[in-house]
């Protein structure tokens, strides 16, 4: 019962201890709001087609040729290909080297040649593509002319109908989270951990208070203190995180997927994870030093874990951000969302359940060995 | 019957002997005046005895119980007031009062009974909902006892409840200390403030270096001092008052100049009273009055310390 007294207590105090609060919800809030707009870009990977253009010369005797390049011209220019007739003093590849075409392709009696773009490498390509899909139509109507005219004439015929050089088959990656998603998920893991600072003040704070002495001296066990205090804070930082992950949702319309409660446990474990290192620290380093390890060690986790920007998957970064826990929580977060995989919670659950749980037995020694608390 | 024994109490921090086998008798029903310089060993006594330190040697007794062997009974009968505040200013009155209380062990009716009972004993019965923030500090420490008090315990102990706030709160705590006597409880009340300790406590125990030096009534203590007597000389306050050539003067073993008089502290057998005036003559303090002192606990306190008790 006085664990519940003492965890209400707690859920009292921090809860109406405004300026905390207010630091507790708007700087992840704030943070999210300009990382995840400025480094818009810095997400994107998609790639943007412009103009396609394309310079021609058409020197070719064969009527049939001729014909079907009429033909192909014609669905070119409707899927928004300009094409244009080189003139007899033109030069062709010149023209294309001074990125006024995508390509410029010769149409002889021996076949096509073509010259793309380098600058317009996609546009080229496409084109490429195309008329790569014409030439070996065209061979197969040639071929069958000397068996079947007939039959040549229904190839290029329904060719023509077709109006398909290029036949698109997409093949997704694993979606990955735009800026406004990784922020939601980096500021919330981020703020989730800040809780050590909530964490180093616990019993700290009821000393500044004086409170320590009048809760030593109530019949009250120093396990039902720490168990009551503990569970209020990070019940306290938790809510905090929920109020974040809520507002990132409605407000930003950051992707959360559908799977919450297993969200919402990687969270609480987090927060537990980051009261337990801040009791932890308190037992074990004494004063401002507490307070300035707490500090730095917040910031070089929040760094490694890439809090502030993503971390370069390869490296010697990549190795040394395994060693915050806000880089498990942000990867095991992102394959829930993005990925479906919930299967991607245990790890992270497993080393914040087992590190706060080591840190908690620290501080629960140093405590008994104490005469007060 | 003795509220509280303690019997050869010692408590050691590394190499420093902080309470030195100390033997003290509190009785049931007494307000106790345990009185002792700064690092005299009252604070680390009193920890000892609420079960916040552990002795390094000695026993303890309370209400006829050993409170090592019988630490819940020893909790749940002693209420401590301490020195600094001990409240939670994000909780209003009745909250910290309230919880507190539940701690020991009181829930639902009582616990609202006896949290609106303490409030309004200290005078914070229409402040129930109100934030210490909002307090002066004499609500703070009247806050501050009403916490200590709501699960009625046997034994009180005030450590300084009076720092620091004005004449008028100080007189409210003053009486409510009376009147939770009357009540029953046995109080040990520590001050800085001599008058108040001469004002209510029954007995009194004085302190210095781990080790109680005196103990009795006032009337007693003030017997124990014969040799010794307090002149005070009234004298208008302007320019350097001639304290140093006053202590060259032979049987003065203190002075001290306190609103307006300087108060002197002399052997009786030396009659030097013709003396101390002809020095201040000379050194041209303009004299206003002259009076010898019968002795007081401050007197018998410096005497036996040779400190003040604020020092």
């Amino acid at each position: 019962m006085n664990v519940i007294n003492i965890a209400l207590k707690e859920l009292k105090v921090n809860l109406r201890d405004f300026r905390t609060f207010v630091f507790m919800l708007a700087f992840p809030i704030v943070l999210m709001l300009i990382l995840g707009t400025a480094l818009t870009n810095a997400f994107t990977s998609g790639a943007t087609v412009g103009d396609m253009s394309l310079l021609y010369r058409n020197t070719a005797s064969s009527p049939q040729l001729t014909q079907a390049w009429n033909e192909f011209s014609s669905v070119l220019e409707q899927q928004g290909v300009k094409l244009v007739a080189a003139s007899a003093s033109e030069d062709g590849k010149a023209d294309v080297q001074d990125n006024q075409y995508s390509g410029y392709a010769e149409i002889t009696d021996n076949g096509i040649r073509f010259y793309g773009s380098q600058r317009d490498s996609i546009e080229s390509n496409i084109i490429q593509g195309m008329l790569s899909a014409f030439a070996d139509r065209y061979n197969l109507a040639a071929a069958a002319m000397k068996e079947n005219p007939t039959q040549a004439q229904t190839i290029l015929a329904g060719a023509s109908a077709q109006q398909s050089y290029v036949n698109e088959s997409s093949l997704t990656a694993e979606s990955q989270p735009g800026s406004m998603g990784y922020y939601a998920i980096a500021m919330t893991t981020m703020i989730a951990f800040y809780s050590v600072i909530s964490g180093s003040n616990l019993i700290r704070g009821e000393k500044t208070r004086n409170t320590a002495l009048r809760l030593s001296a109530a019949p009250v066990s120093k396990g039902s203190i720490f168990a009551g205090k503990v569970i209020g804070v990070t019940i306290v930082n938790f809510l905090c995180v929920v109020a974040v992950v809520l507002f990132s949702k409605f407000a930003y319309n950051a992707d959360w997927g559908t799977h919450y409660p297993t969200l919402l446990l990687i969270l609480f474990t987090e927060v537990l994870l980051a009261v337990s290192v801040g009791v932890g620290a308190s037992y074990l380093f004494k004063g401002e030093s507490s307070r300035s390890f707490v500090m730095i060690f917040t910031q070089i986790a929040s760094f490694l874990g890439g809090a502030y920007f993503p971390v370069d998957p390869k490296g010697v970064m990549n190795v040394l951000s395994n060693i915050s826990p806000m880089r498990w929580a942000n990867e095991a977060l992102t394959k829930i969302i993005y990925q479906g995989n919930l299967q991607a919670a245990w790890p992270a659950l497993g080393l914040n359940i087992g590190v706060a749980a080591v840190f908690l037995i620290v501080a629960a020694l140093f405590m008994r060995r104490q005469e007060a608390i | 019957m003795n509220a509280l024994e303690i019997r050869g109490l010692t408590k050691k921090f590394g190499d420093f002997v902080a309470v030195d086998n100390m033997n003290l008798n509190v009785r049931e029903g007494e307000i106790f005046g345990f009185l002792g310089a700064n690092g005299a060993g009252k604070s680390t006594t009193i920890n000892m005895i609420s079960s916040l330190l552990r002795t390094t040697k000695g026993e303890i007794d309370l209400l006829g119980k050993n409170i090592a062997k019988n630490i819940k009974f020893a909790k749940m009968n002693i209420g401590i007031v301490p020195q600094d505040l001990a409240i939670y200013e994000n909780m209003n009155a009745y909250e910290n009062v309230s919880f507190f209380a539940g701690l020991y062990g009181l829930r639902g009716a009582l616990l609202k009974e006896r949290t609106e009972e303490a409030l309004d004993f200290v005078g914070l019965g229409d402040k129930q909902k109100s934030f210490p923030k909002n307090f002066s500090g004499g609500m703070k420490r009247r806050l501050n006892i009403a916490c200590a008090i709501a699960h009625r315990p046997k034994l009180i102990i005030m450590d300084e409840p009076t720092v620091g706030i004005d004449p008028q709160s100080r007189n409210y705590i003053l009486q409510s200390v009376k009147k939770l006597n009357q009540m029953g409880s046995t109080i040990i009340y520590t001050s800085h403030y001599m008058e108040e300790v001469e004002e209510i406590c029954t007995r009194i125990a004085i302190v210095d270096h781990g080790k109680i030096i005196a103990e009795g009534t006032k009337e007693q203590l003030k017997t124990i001092i014969t040799d010794t007597k307090e002149i005070w000389v009234g004298v208008k306050a302007e320019g350097e008052l001639p304290l140093d050539s006053l202590k060259q003067i032979q049987g003065v073993t203190s002075v001290r100049f306190e609103e307006g008089v300087i108060k002197i502290h002399s052997k009786t057998e030396v009659n030097n009273l013709n003396r101390i005036i002809q020095q201040l003559i000379r050194d041209q303090a303009e004299i206003r009055s002259v009076e010898e002192q019968a002795p007081n606990l401050e007197t018998v306190f410096l005497t036996l310390t040779g400190r003040n008790l604020r020092d």
